[in-house]
Order: C-alpha cells, then sequence, then structure tokens
C-alpha cells in the first residue's frame, strides 16, 4: 500500500484550499489529518478517496492514479466511511455490515463463505457480535458510529480512510473508537488515515500527523516534530505550550 | 412466516372478490365451473369481463407500486413517486397526444417516451451547476412538470371530438374498464422484465441508500446506477400507464403499504411488498370503483384519488412534524 499526493490542488470554485501538495502516507501506520475548519482537512481526505476530483495534480495508489481506476476495483483497495452516513429505516447492524462486501460481490455471485468470515471479523473487531441483530436506531451514538466502522472494516482493505469519525461521540467514546482503530492497525497492519479535531488524541493514537493551516501544509511527520508551539501558532494562530503528556510521553498541547 | 402469508392471501381475497362481485353477482361454484368446463357464465366472466381485468390491475398495479418503491428509496422521501413528481402524468400527455394526433404507434412505447421525457424535464429544471440537486427539489419540480403536463392533456382534450374527449377523460383519470386480453399481455409481459431489471438493480440501491460518498466508496458509479435505477422506475410507471391510465397515488402508496404489511428491510423485498400492495390497491380500488354505486361504473383512479389525496395530506403533515418539509 503506497498511497500519495503529487503536486495536488484542491478547491470548489474559484477558490483553492491545497495548492500543489506533495504528501506519502505511510503503509500500516495510523496517521491523522489535524487543521483549523475550513482549511480542507475534509477535502483532502475526499480526494484521497477518489470522491473529490482534484483541480490539478493527482493522487496515486500503488502508482495508479485513483481517477484513473475502475472504482470497483480501487473499493477493493481503499474504503472511506464518511462524515455523515444515511442510516436506512429499520436496518439492522448485521445487514448494514454484509453491505460493505458490495465491491467483492459480483452480480448475482452468492454469499461466500469469505463474505460471512470478513463480517463476523469485523462485528467482533469493534465487540458488535451480540448486536448484530439490533436495528442502528435502537443504539447508542457510540454504538452506532462502531456499527458504520465495522461496514468498512468488512470492505477488507488495506487502506482505510475516516472523515472525523469522533466528531460527534464525547470523549470516552472517542477513547474507544482510536483503541479499536488502534487493535486493529496493529494486528492487521491496515493502513489508517483520519481527520481529526482533537490534538492530543491524535497524538496519542497516530504514527503520523499531517497539519494543515489555512493557506496549505504547517508540517508532516512524527507527531513530536509536528505538534510544536511554532507549528500551532502558524496552522491555528494559537498560542500553546506542548509538554510531554505525563502518561504517554506524546506531546500534550496546552493552550495558553 | 404468518406475516409473510399476508400480502398473498389478501391478494387472493382481492382476486376472488373481484371475480365475485359485479353487475352479473357470481358465485363461487359457478366461476369453478366456468374454470373447469369452459362453458357457461362462470367461463364468460373470466375470459371477457373481469378476468383480463382482474390480471390487468394486478400487472399495472404492481409496476406501479415497484416503482414508487425504487423512487422512495432512491430519493429517501416517501413523497417521491412517479404519480407525484410528474412522470405518470407525462405518460398521459403522451397518449392522449397519440390519440389526438392519430398517431399509430404502440401505448406502451408512446406512454414510456412521455414518462421518460417528464423525468428528463424534472431533472433538467432541478438541475444547478456544481450542486448535487436535493430529493425535494426534485419532487417540488416534479410537481410542478406534472401540473403542467396535465394541463397540456386537458388542453388537447379540447381539441377532440365530444366522444372522443369523454373517453380520453375516463382514460386520463384512470380507468380498467373494457380491459382484454391483449393490455394483460401487455402489461405482464413488459412488467416481468422490468421486475427482473429492478430486482436485479436492488443491491446497487440498497448500498445508495447509504449515501452518495459511501456508496460511490464501495464502488458504486453513482451517478449512472441513480440514472439507471431512475429510468427502470419510469418505464415501470408508463407500462401501468399504457394499460391502466395515470391512475393517481397507487405508486405513492404502495411502497410504505406493502412494508407495513410484510415487515420487509432489505430493498429487493421492499420493491416485492410495494409490487403486490400495489396490485392490492388497484385490484381494491377497480373493485369499489364498480361496487359503490348501482348501476354505475367509476374508474378506478377515482377510487385511488378519493383515498390517495388524505394519504397525501397526513404523509405531508408528518413529514412537516419530522421537519423534512
Amino acid at each position: 500500500m503506497s498511497l500519495k499526493t503529487e503536486r495536488l490542488t484542491l478547491g470548489y470554485g474559484d477558490r483553492r484550499v491545497i495548492e500543489a501538495l506533495d504528501l506519502e502516507i505511510e503503509a500500516g501506520r495510523m496517521t491523522a489529518i489535524l487543521g483549523p475548519n475550513g482549511c480542507g482537512k475534509s477535502t483532502l481526505l475526499r480526494a484521497l478517496a477518489r470522491l473529490a476530483a482534484p483541480m490539478a495534480g493527482r493522487v496515486t495508489l500503488d502508482g495508479d492514479d485513483i481517477h484513473a481506476t475502475n472504482t470497483r476495483a480501487l473499493a477493493r483497495r481503499m474504503a472511506i466511511l464518511p462524515q455523515d452516513p444515511l442510516a436506512p429505516d429499520g436496518v439492522s447492524v448485521g445487514d448494514l455490515v454484509r453491505r460493505g462486501r458490495t465491491p467483492w460481490r459480483g452480480f448475482l455471485s452468492p454469499w461466500s463463505d469469505a463474505d460471512a468470515r470478513a463480517c463476523a471479523d469485523a462485528l467482533a473487531a469493534v465487540a458488535m457480535t451480540d448486536l448484530a441483530e439490533r436495528t442502528l436506531n435502537e443504539l447508542s451514538g457510540g454504538q452506532r458510529q462502531r456499527a458504520w466502522l465495522a461496514l468498512v472494516l468488512a470492505q477488507d482493505t488495506p487502506l482505510l480512510l475516516l472523515d472525523e469519525p469522533t466528531t460527534f461521540l464525547d470523549l470516552v467514546h472517542q477513547l474507544d473508537l482510536l483503541s479499536l482503530l488502534r487493535k486493529r492497525n496493529l494486528e492487521t497492519g491496515q493502513t489508517v488515515v483520519s481527520v481529526l479535531h482533537d490534538l492530543n488524541l491524535a497524538a496519542r493514537f497516530s504514527d503520523a500527523l499531517v497539519l494543515l493551516g489555512r493557506s496549505g501544509i504547517v508540517a508532516t511527520g512524527a507527531p513530536e516534530a509536528v505538534l510544536t508551539s511554532d507549528n500551532l501558532k502558524a496552522a491555528f494562530g494559537l498560542s500553546a505550550r506542548v509538554d510531554p503528556d505525563p502518561v504517554t510521553g506524546k506531546p500534550m498541547v496546552i493552550p495558553l | 412466516m404468518i406475516r409473510r402469508s399476508v400480502l398473498p392471501a389478501l391478494l387472493l381475497a382481492a382476486v376472488v372478490a373481484s371475480l365475485l362481485i359485479g353487475q352479473v353477482p357470481m358465485s363461487l361454484a359457478m366461476l369453478w365451473q366456468g374454470l373447469v368446463t369452459g362453458e357457461g357464465p362462470g367461463a364468460l366472466i373470466l375470459d371477457t369481463i373481469r378476468g383480463p381485468r382482474v390480471l390487468t390491475a394486478i400487472g399495472a398495479g404492481a409496476v406501479l407500486g415497484l416503482s414508487g418503491v425504487i423512487f422512495q428509496t432512491l430519493f429517501r422521501n416517501p413523497l417521491a413517486a412517479p404519480d407525484v413528481m410528474g412522470f405518470t402524468s407525462g405518460a398521459g400527455l403522451a397518449i392522449v397526444g397519440a390519440i389526438a394526433f392519430g398517431l399509430t404507434v404502440p401505448m406502451p412505447l408512446v406512454a414510456a417516451a412521455g414518462g421518460l421525457a417528464a423525468a428528463v424535464l424534472v431533472a433538467a429544471l432541478a438541475w444547478r451547476r456544481g450542486h448535487r440537486t436535493p430529493p425535494l427539489t426534485l419532487i417540488l419540480v416534479g410537481l410542478g412538470v406534472g401540473f403542467f403536463t396535465s394541463a397540456l392533456s386537458t388542453f388537447l382534450m379540447t381539441l377532440l371530438p365530444y366522444s372522443e374527449a369523454a373517453e380520453a377523460q375516463r382514460w386520463l383519470t384512470g380507468s380498467l374498464a373494457a380491459r382484454d386480453w391483449t393490455h394483460v399481455a401487455q402489461v405482464w409481459g413488459i412488467g416481468v422484465v422490468l421486475v427482473a431489471a429492478a430486482l436485479a438493480q436492488a443491491g446497487r440501491l440498497e448500498v445508495l441508500e447509504l449515501g452518495h460518498d459511501l456508496a460511490a466508496g464501495l464502488g458504486i458509479r453513482v451517478e449512472r446506477a441513480r440514472w439507471a435505477l431512475s429510468a427502470t422506475g419510469v418505464l415501470l410507471a408508463a407500462a401501468g400507464v399504457a394499460v391502466a391510465g395515470p391512475v393517481p397515488f397507487v405508486a405513492l402508496m404502495s411502497g410504505p403499504l406493502g412494508v407495513r404489511v410484510t415487515g420487509a428491510t432489505g430493498v429487493a423485498a421492499r420493491m416485492l411488498s410495494g409490487a403486490g400492495a400495489g396490485a392490492l390497491v388497484l385490484l381494491l380500488a377497480d373493485l369499489a370503483a364498480r361496487a359503490a354505486l348501482p348501476g354505475i361504473q367509476l374508474p378506478a383512479g377515482v377510487m385511488t384519488g378519493i383515498l390517495g389525496a388524505p394519504y397525501l395530506l397526513w404523509r405531508l403533515s408528518r413529514e412537516m412534524e419530522r421537519g423534512k418539509l
């Protein structure tokens, strides 16, 4: 798995939010994209997932331009969980997760053992095996988000992209979800790229950070190198002190 | 298991009742005799008078109901239906036009052309550069296109001689009177093909339901899949209109009614429930229209209108309560 952007320029209408970005996502790692509102975090993630077309430049996965690759073939290599997926009325968790097998299933092809295994595995990974029969609207917000995560895990791709997966969750469920992802990442080697808001959680659960500012990229690399006072000032206009977290030793941002 | 047999049982009961009740009442024994021997009043009823009418109603109701399920699922809105969005009135206009100008093209083709033209018009009017059209916009634009095509139909009727205009009026209301086996063959032949096409797309529709981005991430070519499903839905509705006229509200009501009866959750099962409910609604509407006033045969569309309009109002008020309107 090698995901790269080459001179990638993104925007809407006449406004450019990202200009000529060269970025390489490390395989097998967890990468978080951070930045202030409106800096183009989600736009960047959507472009990595071929959901937003670049104004210039390209995104490549293992050397293939993702906008020139068959979208179904691509769906076996990368999965995207968007910010606000829509839940059909009365759908059960198990039904939802089964839809994650779409790119692996041919026209009229029967449900295979591999499909069943991938779904069982995905449900187990988010600790929802017992809740498979429940309908989505019976679940709490945290459980619901885990069900959506199970859908993209069942897709069984080497690369997983998540657009603000923790935004509507309280702190406990944010920790819960990111721990699940970390565990999965360590066990399967799945590369995870997510847009996150909480800097400290991002530092704690990521191997690499991509920090965006109002005018493009500010810093990329290990959390220690990216989360510095100067970078935070440049990206957010935030005056902050960064100390090592007394528990994890990762950088901890303390706004001043 | 019991729940699964409710809709077929209701359908069967409606078929039997439709065959028994009418200007000449029948008994089960007479029908049975007609069925076995092919002679007597029972055979006449089965072969000519009520048999084709019942089968046409089932076929037309089923394709209309299925069409409603497709649009309601695709646009995630219970108000999205070919009869609300102007597609059936487009098909109706094309047929009245064909009658007025004396064209000798097969009715299903005329209806299909009219329905597709109305759908393309709705999409074009609702389209804005660089924006994804919200379903509600499509529904409202469709409502407008529906009024417009209905007005054009009325205008065309004024050009017709009195007797033909009366016939066209009756037809535009949606009626199953005097249907014969050619109508049955038409709607069932086309219907079977289109139902198969719709079921083949059920999996894709199930993924489209999760929203544009997730569907695209799962490898669906979203725009293409939407157009293919819309075209299938319009053609289904047109197949119904070609034999029964633009009966109002059958497509709107059948999807939710079918799901209420069967409890189906998967898209394929919802499609079949909607088709079954559509057949049931049109059969019962036709039966009620025949039996309501002694000596007078109302068109079925009058009944579906009387049933459907309150349903539409109830739906609107519910959608407003849920803050979706």
